[in-house]
């Protein structure tokens, strides 16, 4: 294939994803290294806001930004260098903290806080979403073949459902004395409050997780169950091998880079978790790294967005999915090869 | 097809098996199927703590709303046979009355129909016939569990819930038809080509999937906002306001989506053998027209299984549509999520949670058909490495 | 059936009534961006009645109220503020002073009503709302507790609820992390009469005040739900309403659902009282909400949109809607769900003092006041963190170098 002719075929998705994820990308690494601020200025203001009944007055000095001569704030954006990376690691007081091995007070820095969370939810949910998929897979697989369609059918609904409204659903079971609160609290015959303490909390959001991402999991391996050489497993049963061992030695392998393609997702979905964190109103507890930059986006009570800490925190992000994803690019890359030699 | 002795399974693996499976069925319905529970009762049964209260409902049975055993049986029947006709006739149907290349459209009026028929038989059909039939029934005919679709009339009658859901239909379709439109040639071309550039790209795309939306999507607000200004040098008064637009938000999604679309359609692609458009290549053809008339005709079941992922995304997105719609052109999801926010009243979040069984309603029906096409297109090669 | 055929008919008839309603017939597109709750839909229907008008109801409009009216023109006409979000907008120069407006249309204001900013009007209010104490007034009176006037004798109450046992949490609590939680330490704090933030913009929480106030969320968590930390106003007025709590500090606007027959299993029983009083004034702080007007926007459209606010905030409007809110407008009969908010105000609270710098704080309070809260860390190390947090927004937006 010529290349004007691959650039052709591939020329307008490349542009849309130009467009809107690698111009504003890389808009966001240069905003990571400056600040845009206003210019402020103290003012004498009296102002008169209104009471129960009788309105009040006050004039005190107020810090407003000075307007230019178009009527608009004037701003001021200056380089400021590694900065607000800093602002974010706070280098010194980690360095410190982990020189004491000293786990609470790296905890207390927001960013390693976050790190620690969305490592642990990120590692703990792929084997779980990969083990339960894969079960369910094998399981469905030596179903009748007549109720595998409904069986299929039933176990989808998980991942098709709106995250917002899964997460919300999940959280109506166990919030204050939701029914499987109080079914727990029944059976062990003790007084529970699942939104009380960050473990039960991190324990609802893997669950959530995991009930949600396993479908996926599994209707992707179900399928290349659907693959399986017949022959193969015939020949390894003469051989003598048990269940387990075909199941080991003969499937496991055929459905590898299934199981490489869902880790990938997976991993890249999971890093960036944040409905969990909003869905189970759990910033109190754990909060995640999308989420906090998140938080450094949204404007304030006053309208103030911290825009450079913001970018400097998604690139923190990104470089970090970028590490975990390395051993996978790495085989994508080998097997590219092996295919264009 | 006799199944080998050596792969029976023995009994007590069999046993552990169904045990298994029937375990996750109920864990995996169960919290939307508590939802839809929840919906159909007054406030004070719907958030009590005592499960028995939420299924029976007694107070909403008290205030003279709910089902008898003759409309359960009747009802549950008539969902079987519904459910039955959706998996087993629909899918013949459509393949034998919707000409070749339009099976895509075939579906969509199939699930319709079935979406029509549901909401004619149970919300039209129904209620006068049941009340007539109840009357003379006797016991069988008296309420014993608690039932109202009060909430879903004052979600979609008073609410105007269907200006999001016909928002919703618009946006979902935009993302679809263009992400696969440019998905699939843009896939095409990165299986059929060798250049590094190729794989690159994909790595590129790789990491673009993995961003944080919300940092994508604050960068588009200001720039979206202001877009008349930017733009009316260039476009003189015409120049349009992004915000708002659906388009605008279909472009952002399809551009989100592509990394996904073009990784899954290029295994797909490398899956079929390259010798049948190297074939019509020697005979003359250029690699549009091997495209169009060679891959094509075969590419459907990896296609539907693309779009399925696609339409999932564009249906569900909240971070994108609540931020860059405006309220006239909001879809169904941020629009719950509004009710949710507001300062609410019990009542209020019992309709909120009608209008959440709402939405999953049309993903219901959509996974109710295309159940088999998903399997069948995974099968046949888009996620093979 | 029947009942759906009869709304849609009157759905269908509704429109030619309406339009009657309103004054006039408005020519002109007008758009409205606000928050979402009750008082706000009233106040765009009736609006919506003179025609050509759209409403955006949206909690979260903060996220994009400063961009949108910016753009030239504006996205929207009407804006809807209380006194936290105006200051944005204020600061970016995008209200448009309404005196020559109001001097024309606005006949039916009271003073009370005009937001003022060195003489300009700048706003025009609508409601006001402050937290203050609702209390059950049959569990006090069988266990022989006055009514606490501060947060002293309401602890001593609690103690004595907690031994009689009779509801499953004496205290509850917005405590939920972010805005609430923030809100409840400033309540705190302004009631002993001190300021968060000193006139050289530096912070002043890590003090004895703050300490203090820490100390008594502390011991007021003893006898509160110990999911306080995701309690949000929603959540308080259920447990209220299902008789779980005894007392708490709530929003005026909610008071009314105390006696929801429908909701309700505690009609009646529900007393409303001044928040309790901290050494200087009341723990809490008066809020307003109101309505401003774009000024990237014409003449002719800011007349139309004013004219469209004059006929959503009268006297009509106000006495079809009573007990949405504590309405200031004419014709508002406060009935006994304002009590608490009446006293509040009369005991003398002090308005909630938003600024650019004190979004920055209220902000680092809202995410850093958990990890005390938790038993993360103590006192003295989460005053000290919020206050460097605060430090690096103010620094970072420019306040101070």
């Amino acid at each position: 294939m010529k290349f004007r002719v691959f650039a052709a075929f591939a020329g307008p998705s490349l542009l849309l994803m130009l467009i809107f994820i690698a111009i504003p990308l890389v808009n966001v690494f240069l905003q990571s290294f400056h600040n845009t601020q206003s210019i402020f200025e103290t003012v004498e203001i009296e102002t008169c806001t209104p009471g129960f009944g009788t309105q009040t007055c006050i004039t005190e000095s107020e810090t407003r930004p000075v307007l230019g001569e178009d009527g608009k704030a004037l701003e001021k954006t200056i380089f400021v260098g590694w900065e607000s990376y800093r602002n974010i690691l706070r280098p010194d007081q980690a360095w410190e903290a982990i020189k004491q091995l000293n786990w609470s007070g790296l905890m207390a820095i927001d960013f390693w806080k976050a790190l620690r969370f969305t490592l642990t939810f990120t590692l703990i949910s792929l084997p779980l979403v990969i083990g339960l998929g894969l079960v369910i897979a094998v399981a469905v697989n030596s179903l009748a073949k007549s109720i595998r369609g409904q069986v299929i059918f039933v176990s989808l609904l998980p991942f098709i459902i709106t995250p917002v409204i899964g997460a919300l659903s999940i959280r109506w079971l166990f919030i204050g004395d939701g029914i499987l609160t109080a079914m727990l609290e029944w059976w062990l015959q003790m007084d529970i409050a699942m939104f009380a303490q960050a473990w039960t909390i991190e324990l609802m959001m893997l669950f959530y997780r995991v009930w949600h991402v396993a479908p996926f999991a599994f209707v992707v391996f179900y399928a290349g169950l659907q693959t399986v050489n017949n022959d193969t497993l015939e020949s390894a049963i003469i051989d003598g091998a048990s269940r387990f061992e075909r199941l080991r030695y003969v499937v496991i392998p055929h459905l590898m880079p299934l199981i490489i393609f869902v880790s990938l997702i997976h991993l890249m979905d999971s890093y960036r978790v944040f409905e969990e964190i909003v869905g189970f109103s759990s910033q109190a507890h754990v909060i995640s790294l999308q989420w906090l930059t998140y938080d450094f986006l949204v404007p304030d009570e006053s309208g103030n967005r911290s825009i450079s800490r913001a970018s400097a925190s998604s690139m923190l992000t990104m470089i970090g999915i970028v590490i975990i994803l390395i051993p996978l690019l790495r085989k994508t890359w080998k097997d590219h090869r092996a295919r264009v030699l | 097809m006799s199944v080998p002795k050596a792969l029976q399974m023995p009994i007590g693996l069999k046993v552990t098996t169904v045990g298994f499976v029937t375990c996750w069925c109920v864990i995996a319905a169960f919290p939307i199927f508590w939802i839809a529970v929840m919906s159909f009762k007054e406030p004070l049964d719907s958030f009590a703590s005592n499960p028995l209260s939420v299924i029976f409902g007694p107070s909403t049975r008290e205030s003279g709303k709910g089902l008898s055993v003759f409309d359960i049986i009747i009802g549950l029947s008539i969902i079987y046979f519904i459910y039955r006709f959706a998996i087993y006739h629909l899918p013949k149907w459509v393949r034998k009355y919707s000409p070749f290349n339009l099976i895509v459209i075939g579906w969509l009026l199939g699930a319709i129909f079935v979406a029509l028929v549901v909401v004619l038989v149970f919300g039209v059909l129904f209620p006068p016939i049941l009340a007539f039939v109840n009357g003379l029934t006797g016991f069988l005919g008296t309420p014993i569990i608690g039932f109202t679709t009060e909430h879903y009339l004052a979600v979609w009658a008073e609410n105007e819930f269907y200006r999001n859901f016909i928002n919703s239909i618009i946006v979902t379709l935009g993302v679809v038809t263009i992400s696969l439109s440019i998905g699939t040639l843009a896939g095409y071309g990165l299986a059929r080509s060798g250049f590094d550039i190729a794989f690159w790209i994909l790595i590129g795309a790789l990491i673009f999937r993995a961003l944080p939306h919300s940092v994508l999507v604050s960068g588009y607000l200001p720039v979206f906002v202001n877009s008349a200004e930017y733009l009316r040098p260039i476009l003189g008064e015409q120049a349009p306001t992004f915000y708002g637009q659906p388009l605008a938000v279909i472009m952002v999604l399809v551009a989100i989506n592509q990394p996904f679309t073009i990784w899954m359609l290029r295994s797909f692609f490398q899956n079929i053998p390259k010798e049948l458009d190297e074939s019509a290549r020697v005979d003359g053809c250029t690699h549009f027209q091997a495209f169009r008339w060679i891959i094509m005709p075969i590419m459907w079941p990896g296609v539907i299984t693309t779009g399925l992922f696609s339409f999932l995304l564009a249906y569900n997105d909240f971070l994108v549509t609540s931020l860059l719609l405006d309220a006239q052109n909001q879809t169904m999801v941020p629009a719950i999520a509004g009710y949710f926010n507001r300062e609410t009243t019990t009542t209020d979040q019992v309709e909120a949670v009608a209008a959440a069984v709402s939405i999953t309603a049309p993903l219901f029906l959509l996974v109710m058909v295309f159940q088999r096409q998903i399997v069948s297109g995974l099968t046949a090669g888009a996620v093979k490495g | 059936m029947k009942k759906f055929c009869t709304a849609v008919v009157a759905a269908l008839l509704l429109p030619g009534s309406l339009w009657a309603a309103c004054a006039f017939d408005n020519q002109v597109e007008i758009k409205s961006l606000s928050a979402g709750f009750q008082a706000w839909k009233s106040v765009t229907d009736a609006m919506a009645e003179c025609g050509n008008f759209q409403a955006e109801l949206d909690q979260e409009f903060r996220d994009k109220q400063v961009e949108a009216f910016a753009a030239n023109p504006s996205l929207y006409h009407i804006g809807g503020v209380s006194n936290s979000t105006l200051v944005p907008l204020v600061n970016n120069n995008l209200v448009r002073p309404l005196d020559d407006l109001v001097a024309q249309h606005g006949g039916q204001l009271s003073e009370n009503q005009l937001i003022r900013q060195n003489g300009q009007v700048v706003a025009i209010a609508m409601m006001v709302n402050a937290q203050h104490l609702m209390y059950r007034q049959d569990i006090l009176d069988d266990l022989g507790i006055a009514e606490p006037a501060n947060y002293e004798e309401v602890l001593a109450a609690a103690a004595k609820i907690d031994d009689a046992g009779v509801v499953d949490y004496p205290l509850g609590a917005t405590w939920k992390t972010g805005f609430n939680i923030a809100l409840d330490f400033v309540n705190l704090f302004l009631g002993e009469g001190q300021s968060l933030i000193n006139d050289d913009l530096s912070p002043s929480i890590n003090n004895e005040t703050g300490m203090y106030v820490l100390e008594t969320m502390g011991r007021l968590k003893e006898y509160m739900d110990p999911e306080i930390l995701v309690s949000d106003s929603t959540y308080v007025q259920q447990q209220f309403q299902q008789g779980k709590i005894a007392m708490a500090n709530l929003w005026a606007s909610r008071a009314a659902a105390m006696d929801d027959e429908a909701e309700s299993q505690v009609v009646g029983l529900v007393t409303m009282a001044s928040a309790p009083m901290g050494s200087a004034r009341p723990a809490s702080t008066l809020w307003w909400d109101g309505t401003v007007i774009a000024s990237n926007i014409t003449d002719e459209e800011a007349e139309a949109a004013f004219r469209l606010i004059m006929e959503g905030m009268d006297t009509e409007m106000v006495q079809a809607n009573n007990d949405d809110a504590i309405w200031i407008i004419d014709g508002f009969a406060p009935g006994k769900s304002a009590e608490g908010a009446f006293a509040t105000a009369a005991n003398g609270a002090a308005p909630y003092p938003a600024s650019t710098e004190f979004g920055i704080i209220f902000n680092a309070l809202g995410n850093g006041l958990a990890a005390y809260i938790t038993g993360e860390k103590d006192a003295a190390t989460t005053l000290a963190d919020i206050e460097n947090e605060y430090l690096v927004g103010a620094k970072e937006a420019g306040l101070i170098q």
